[in-house]
């Protein structure tokens, strides 16, 4: 159709013209798989397999842009259609800036994008295949900081983009998958709905950053929003293609040292030696056994000398070298009408640790069609089950990956008899059983089903004006069944098994109306609107059975009733909901000056009644200064843009019903439970403080940023400057606690990050054979609490695990993730005796030479609170990437290195592993502790831990976790077209890597880049991580 | 479609109100009998805090006996506990700050009972006065132990809100407080209770028993109430002795047995129940990894310095291995061959069934009471406090402290002066009376220290521990220290104690 675009009538009805043609590389190659698109009426086509397309267009000056990854993307005039086209694209150098971007509610080219958003494209998520798109997007984009924590599938990813904005609330980003929000997950294990979706569906990634990008989703926006766009449908025939990998994890670099079965008998004996010094009064009264003497009782461990007849590797027993493996495959179809696709994965990932694993099966279904020519409308269902043993779990008790350390190396996994020779039976051992024992027998599975699904209509409304509208859903069902036997010490064995029944079902939908209207007023002025409301409600009912004392083993989670001791069962149920409008006028004048203002109204249910609807505003504007004239004909510069916003962003992310004073049968998690008459009766009491102003956390972010292509954009830097202040925090303020409760849900407080993000992508060489590119990225962020609770008193317990003593501390001034402990100054020497006595911190025995020394701050000859301050941050000063892509012929070699700084890491591994000897066994450090000979070491003499001994959160336990890694090094091979069409494939290629090959760190630990809480702030805290491994993987993609 | 939009947006302040389908609320909850018992048995609940958990390898209740001297441990993990136990403890302490935060919410939630159950109606009067008596007798239990421990403290009577009037209170006076604990037990005492109820819940003789420990705090430190008081005290003590329903255990072991709890010698007591909430003080009891129990775990958190269980006369029942208060051998595993342990530990509190015994493997099920009340105070407190009021110990007195020599094994008393007399009655209080969170406070209402060497009496400040004689109690320690983050949170509540 033709339109008089100053009356609106239709002048000439037109035939369309078909466009057919071919798409080919440099050299002369057909290119399958690359897009054809109008400019003008949005249709696209793919090439097929021998590189050929057809698409139809109104006609012939219509623009037609050709697009294919790794190619610079090109746009003509359709032409008449009379003779086929030949596209010639050229290898791309640098960054497209012609690339179409997802924003919020829409989609915008790079270059017009007034904000910060961070891209991500399934090409380089394919190149290191991972479990969860949290892991794919590790060291991806700048001020997106993903945190891998531990070694087991899955990895336990933690990601923070630009810092922290919440104590309380969530730090998490918010996901969006193609338009449908996600719940901010607060399962079991801090998990979140997006670990359960395949990342082979994903077709790209877009991460907003600044307030302007985010402001359209402003009212939980804070944290950044992660974009998914999942694949969809072909409009040019059927298309198969298939991806496999299979990967072998294998004992990663760095690993601990541990006493062996001699050492540990020399330490052992040491400690008993020396238990004569520390407690004279108990080695008087003959409270110590000489381990020589005991040894002699058990000869099925040591000979008749007391020599150890086993000398274990427990770490080497504990481990699995077994094949994983993950498929997936896609059947795409359609025509410019109407295109599908059906998409299905099976993983299967064993862990390093023995029966760790994550199994997935995934299938999902997208359809698109143009059923009328105002009327377009499609959707996709996807549903995934996913099951996982978590072997790591139960950290802070003798779980598996603790006993990989502390199990006696004297030991064998088995005795003779094929019993399981575990601490437990080493008289006067703290106990414990080995970790091949723990890893066998305990369960701890989480099934999860995920159910994804939306519908959409997109209705043309006028020429330029559209209604969309969305209905979408996630059900995540999530089964936890944990199991633990009979027989495992210090776990299980007091409760002669244990088993628990978890389920839990939350359901999420959301109804969204928007209109978009595009209008080009004159040569100048383009304008790009925004204008909708959104309904969302999430419910959420979970209950828990579990029961102790069972006869055998065999039943494990099967039978609850054959427990002896059924305990009672518990039930909960929450709803939340969130009605929004929002809007957003984009406006460009020339095609150099842009401009962006967005607001977005948001009511919460969660929040006080006056206070359930705030407003959320941002603008920002962009200069395109290489669109000038000054600039346009420069050879030096090809692209060069500058942007700035501002915006007002928030968070509303804590339990619901805060607002609301309450009673109930429980505080906390603790029951009302009281026993009359060995009866229970179930008590209703103080539950909740209410906060009837509750309302909204707030953070306001500016962003200045510069986007700048050198010589053809060879070389392409884009840079972020950027401050975000939260205020109004949702604080669990403590309160006096004469009241009987312990906090009130509050809006007080405040915080700043500030940050730097730097990448660059160059283009060193593109020759006719061999190119290569690198890219390196930056991220700084300072974050700083400035104001909190009245008085601003300091918080304790919020944000880090309590361990002997606090571990964290929030205070004014300091960044979250602070660490709190004393100073080790070293041990007392000799010449000291006389100073050390005046002291009385180990268990109320006078201080001897060989004890840990501490920093007396106050000088009041007493070690407690008052002694402790901030001693490190788990927080990095800087972290990024740096990649290297060379390729040569059909050969291309990716090697990419991650790397972080400034993060301190809490070992508290170190208070079991090494402050403590004789009852468990040890790091190899200890043979550098103190003795008369060797007093210059920060090691306390060795003695049996009943002679008294001090361990205390301090600076020992702190290390520099900055480290650089070799996250993946890749080799990659794809067959030339022709030998793939001789086996009647369109694209062939193979690769192997290999993950995590080094790391380089000054850690003693097994990884810096570790949690094993799930506490806000607790990144770098560890108590005996999953160790991570290096993983060898083979892999292939194949198209037909 | 525009349709749908309309009437969807006219429906959102509906769409976004909440409630909690977990949880109740306040205002319209409390109408039936029914809710009047739920909300007592919630202040039940919270009287286990005392054997609630502070941080690693320790329980609150520790901390009443690391700073007597008569206790140390044998795992030096938790440094709160090392703390107290080197007198070195501020008012970050967990074991302090877990006492204030446990005994105020005991506080809020009698508060909250006796605020609520007046207006439940219909309801039987006779039941609804009994539940307010029982509220009063806990939030008395409760405000007891607040103001032995810090001295003036808040005095919260009503249930609390963020806009409540005393919601950052100031500290009342000592004799404010006491004024409220006697007030709560003479009502708990009028209230219709039963004189003994096995059932666990608080008696009539139970409020009469806990007033009489009161007078007798009253009389001495801080206060100094004097003769009055010990008059009031020893009255209160008669009563409880001449109503009969209580009376000695023949043997220590039903003092630790399931089958006589809450009746004989057990006034009243922290109910446990392994099914419910099992008694948490067995692992923690045990010696350090000696592999004397079924259980795994075996903790030493709280264990005897030998200097006091030598202190024991000789042929005292209560110092004998298994039979007593104490254990220096116990079977391997908890049912195998005797191990000799060369050290006491306290079998007080010994759960034979949960440990094992000799041929039968134990269970780990730890049912048993910890107890508040025994009869054996109540006969102590009636000879110390008569002979205080009336200058010289009387028949009754004798055969008071008589009864607890008789049952030890060791032989009576007579002819004593006054000062002699008293000093017995205490001698026999810390050992009849040890590792009950009991010791403590009688250090602090006399200003006394037992010597273990000299087996007499000193000042309290200056007596050196036997375990480290550089450990040595000071005036400040006459009170704990308010914990620091109350005071942060409340501005009001100053001024810290003296000396922290």
């Amino acid at each position: 159709m033709i339109i008089d675009k100053s009356t609106g009538i239709i002048i000439q009805q037109q035939q369309q013209l078909t466009i057919t043609g071919i798409v080919v590389d440099e050299k002369s190659q057909p290119i399958p798989g690359a897009g054809v698109k109008s400019m003008k009426t949005g249709k696209s086509a793919v090439t097929d397999a021998s590189g050929r397309f057809t698409i139809e267009v109104d006609n012939a000056t219509e623009q037609l842009t050709f697009t294919y990854i790794g190619y610079t993307t090109l746009t003509r005039a359709a032409g008449s259609g009379n003779a086929p086209l030949t596209i010639r694209l050229a290898l791309a150098s640098g960054v497209d800036l012609d690339d179409v971007v997802v924003i919020g509610y829409g989609t915008r080219r790079k270059s017009d994008l007034t904000g910060s958003v961070g891209s991500v494209k399934q090409e380089q998520l394919q190149e290191r295949p991972a479990a969860s798109l949290n892991q794919a997007l590790s060291g991806r984009i700048a001020g997106v900081q993903v945190n891998t924590n531990s070694g087991r599938p899955g990895g336990q990813t933690n990601i923070r983009i630009r810092g922290f904005s919440s104590i309380n609330s969530s730090n998490n980003p918010l996901y969006v998958v193609d338009g449908v929000i996600l719940p901010v997950g607060s399962q079991v294990q801090n998990s979140n709905p997006i670990d359960y979706l395949n990342p082979g569906d994903i077709a790209s990634v877009e991460v907003l950053k600044d307030a302007s990008s985010i402001a359209i989703y402003g009212a939980r926006g804070a944290n950044g929003v992660i974009l998914i766009t999942t694949k969809k449908g072909t409009s040019q025939g059927g298309r198969i293609t298939y991806d496999a990998d299979f990967s072998v994890p294998t004992i990663g670099p760095n690993r601990v040292k541990m006493l062996n079965a001699q050492e540990y008998i020399n330490t052992e004996n040491l400690a008993y030696a020396n238990a004569q010094t520390y407690d004279p009064a108990g080695w008087a009264e003959g409270k110590y056994v000489d381990p020589r003497i005991k040894r002699l009782t058990l000869p099925n461990l040591f000979d008749s000398s007391g020599n150890p007849l086993y000398d274990t590797d427990w770490f080497k027993e504990s481990t699995q070298n077994k094949l994983s493996q993950n498929h997936q495959l896609g059947l795409t179809g359609g025509n410019s009408e109407s295109t599908y696709g059906i998409f299905l994965n099976y993983r299967d990932d064993n862990g390093l640790l023995k029966n760790s694993y994550l199994k997935r099966y995934s299938g999902r279904f997208v359809m698109d069609t143009q059923i009328k020519k105002w009327i377009k409308v499609g959707g996709s269902l996807s549903y995934t089950n996913q099951e996982e043993n978590l072997v790591d779990i139960g950290t802070g008790g003798l779980n598996a990956v603790r006993m990989i350390t502390e199990s006696f190396p004297f030991l064998p996994v088995k005795y003779a008899d094929g019993t399981w020779a575990d601490n437990q039976n080493y008289p006067g051992a703290e106990g414990g059983s080995n970790p091949v024992h723990i890893l066998t027998d305990r369960k701890y599975i989480l099934q999860t089903q995920n159910v994804l699904g939306n519908v959409y209509s997109n209705i043309k409304l006028a020429p330029g004006l559209d209604m969309r509208s969305v209905l979408g859903a996630n059900i995540v069902t999530r089964g936890r069944n944990e199991y633990n036997g009979r027989s495992l010490y210090g776990i299980a064995f007091d409760q002669k098994g244990t088993a628990t029944i978890d389920n839990n079902r939350e359901t999420y939908w959301l109804f969204e109306n928007y209109f978009t209207y595009d209008k080009k007023v004159a040569e100048d002025h383009t304008i790009n609107a925004v204008l909708g409301l959104s309904w969302q409600k999430t419910n959420i009912f979970g209950f828990t059975a579990s029961g102790e004392n069972f006869s055998t083993d065999y039943f494990q989670n099967a039978n609850l009733g054959a427990a002896g001791k059924p305990l009672p069962g518990t039930s909960r149920g929450s709803d939340f909901s969130l009605n929004s409008y929002f809007g957003r006028i984009n406006y460009t004048f020339k095609e150099k000056y842009l401009f962006t203002a967005t607001a977005r109204a948001d009511g919460s249910s969660k929040f006080g009644d006056n206070h359930k609807f705030s407003l959320f505003p941002s603008g920002a504007v962009a200069w395109k200064a290489s669109e000038e004239d000054f600039l346009k004909e420069s050879k030096t510069v090809s692209n060069l843009k500058v942007r700035a916003s501002y915006g007002v962003t928030g968070v509303s992310e804590i339990d619901p019903y805060k607002s609301l004073p309450l009673v109930g049968t429980q505080f906390g998690t603790t029951p009302y439970n009281a026993i009359i008459g060995d009866v229970r009766y179930i008590g209703v009491g103080i539950n909740r403080l209410g906060n009837p102003n509750l309302k909204w956390e707030r953070t306001a972010q500016s962003d200045i940023g510069v986007e700048l292509g050198l010589f053809q954009n060879r070389i392409n830097i884009e840079a972020d400057l950027y401050y975000r202040k939260t205020t109004d925090l949702l604080l669990d303020a403590a309160v006096p606690r004469s009241s009987g409760y312990e906090v009130i849900t509050k809006n007080i407080g405040s915080l700043e990050n500030k940050g730097l993000e730097f990448a660059i992508t160059t283009n060193n060489f593109a020759g006719k054979d061999f190119s290569w590119t690198t890219t390196f990225n930056i991220s700084m962020n300072k974050n700083k609490i400035l104001s909190l609770n009245e008085g601003n008193a300091d918080i304790f317990g919020v944000g880090n695990p309590g361990f002997t003593n606090e571990t964290g501390i929030i205070r004014v001034g300091e960044p979250v993730g602070s660490f709190w402990g004393l100073t080790r100054l070293g041990t007392w020497s000799e010449s000291e005796r006389a100073e050390a006595a005046k002291y009385t911190y180990r268990g109320g025995k006078p201080l001897l030479p060989g004890d840990i020394k501490y920093l007396d701050a106050n000088g009041d000859y007493q070690i407690n609170d008052a002694d402790r301050s901030i001693i490190g941050n788990g927080s990095p000063k800087g972290w990024g990437a740096f990649t290297n892509n060379f390729k040569y012929k059909n050969f291309e070699l990716l090697l990419e290195l991650q790397y972080s700084y400034g993060n301190d890491v809490l070992d508290m591994s170190t208070h079991s592993g090494e402050d403590r000897q004789g009852i468990a066994n040890s790091y190899a450090t200890v043979l550098n502790a103190w003795t008369p000979q060797n007093q210059n070491t920060d090691i306390a003499a060795i003695r049996d831990t009943r002679a008294g001994y001090v361990t205390n959160v301090d600076t020992r336990w702190i290390q520099d976790g900055s480290f650089i890694r070799g996250k993946n090094l890749l080799l990659g091979y794809t067959f030339p077209t022709a030998v793939a069409e001789k086996m009647k494939l369109s694209r062939l290629r193979i690769y192997t890597s290999v993950q995590n090959f080094f790391l380089a760190t000054k850690y003693r630990g097994n990884d810096p880049e570790v949690s094993t809480y799930s506490n806000a702030f607790a990144q770098g805290q560890t108590f005996f991580d999953y160790p991570k491994p290096t993983t060898y993987m083979l892999g292939l993609n194949i198209s037909l | 479609m525009f349709a749908a939009l309309i009437i969807l947006a006219g429906g959102c302040k509906k769409f976004l109100d909440e409630q909690d389908p977990s949880n109740l609320t306040p205002d319209t909850y409390y109408t039936l009998p029914e809710h009047a018992e739920a909300a007592i048995a919630a202040a039940y609940s919270d009287t286990r805090f005392i054997g609630g958990g502070a941080g690693i390898f320790a329980i609150n209740y520790s901390m009443l006996e690391m700073v007597t001297g008569t206790a140390k441990t044998e795992t030096g993990q938790n440094s709160d506990l090392n703390n107290l136990l080197g007198l070195s403890y501020n008012g970050d302490n967990l074991l302090v700050r877990n006492w204030w935060n446990g005994l105020y919410k005991e506080i809020a939630n009698t508060n909250l009972a006796l605020e609520k159950v007046p207006g439940i109606n219909p309801m039987d009067e006779t039941r609804k006065k009994q539940i307010l008596g029982e509220a009063k007798f806990l939030r008395a239990w409760a405000y007891f132990y607040l103001v032995r421990l810090f001295g003036d403290v808040p005095l919260i009577t009503k249930p609390q809100s963020a806009t409540s009037e005393d919601f950052r209170p100031k500290r009342s006076s000592t004799e404010e407080v006491y004024n409220l604990i006697v007030a709560d037990l003479t009502a708990a005492e009028e209230a219709g209770l039963p004189w003994s109820d096995a059932s666990g819940r608080a008696s009539k003789g139970a409020a009469k028993a806990l007033l009489a420990k009161v007078y007798l705090t009253m009389a001495g430190q801080p206060l100094n109430k004097g003769a009055a008081y010990y008059k009031l005290a020893s009255d209160k003590a008669l009563e409880v002795i001449r109503d009969g329903g209580f009376s000695l255990f023949q043997t220590y072991g039903e003092l630790h047995s399931p089958g006589s709890e809450n009746k004989g010698e057990h006034i009243f007591q922290i109910q446990y129940l392994a099914t419910i909430a099992g008694n948490p003080m067995q692992q923690i009891l045990l010696p350090n990894f000696k592999d004397v129990s079924a259980y795994s775990d075996e903790i030493g958190s709280t264990v005897p310095t030998n200097q006091f269980y030598q202190s024991y006369e000789p042929g005292d029942l209560r110092a004998k291995d298994r039979e007593g208060f104490f254990y220096t051998s116990y079977y391997t595993g908890g049912n195998g061959a005797l191990k000799q342990l060369n050290a006491p530990y306290i079998f007080k509190f010994f759960d034979v069934a949960a440990n094992g015994t000799l041929g039968v493997k134990g269970n780990t099920q730890p049912d048993i009471n910890y107890p508040q009340i025994r009869y054996a105070d109540v006969l102590l407190t009636y000879a110390e406090a008569q002979n205080r009021a009336d200058g010289t110990a009387n028949t009754q007195a004798y055969d008071a402290l008589n009864a607890i020599r008789r049952r030890a094994q060791i032989a009576p008393l007579a002819g004593l002066s006054q000062t002699a007399f008293e000093e017995a009655v205490w001698r026999e209080r810390w050992h009849e009376l040890c590792y009950e969170g009991i010791t403590w406070f009688d250090m602090v209402r006399l200003r006394k220290a037992y010597n273990e060497t000299t087996n007499t009496f000193e000042n309290f400040t200056g007596h050196k521990f036997p375990d480290n004689p550089s450990i040595v109690l000071a005036d400040k320690n006459l009170l704990f220290p308010l914990p620091t983050a109350e005071m942060r949170n409340n501005p009001n509540l100053t001024p810290q104690n003296p000396g922290y």
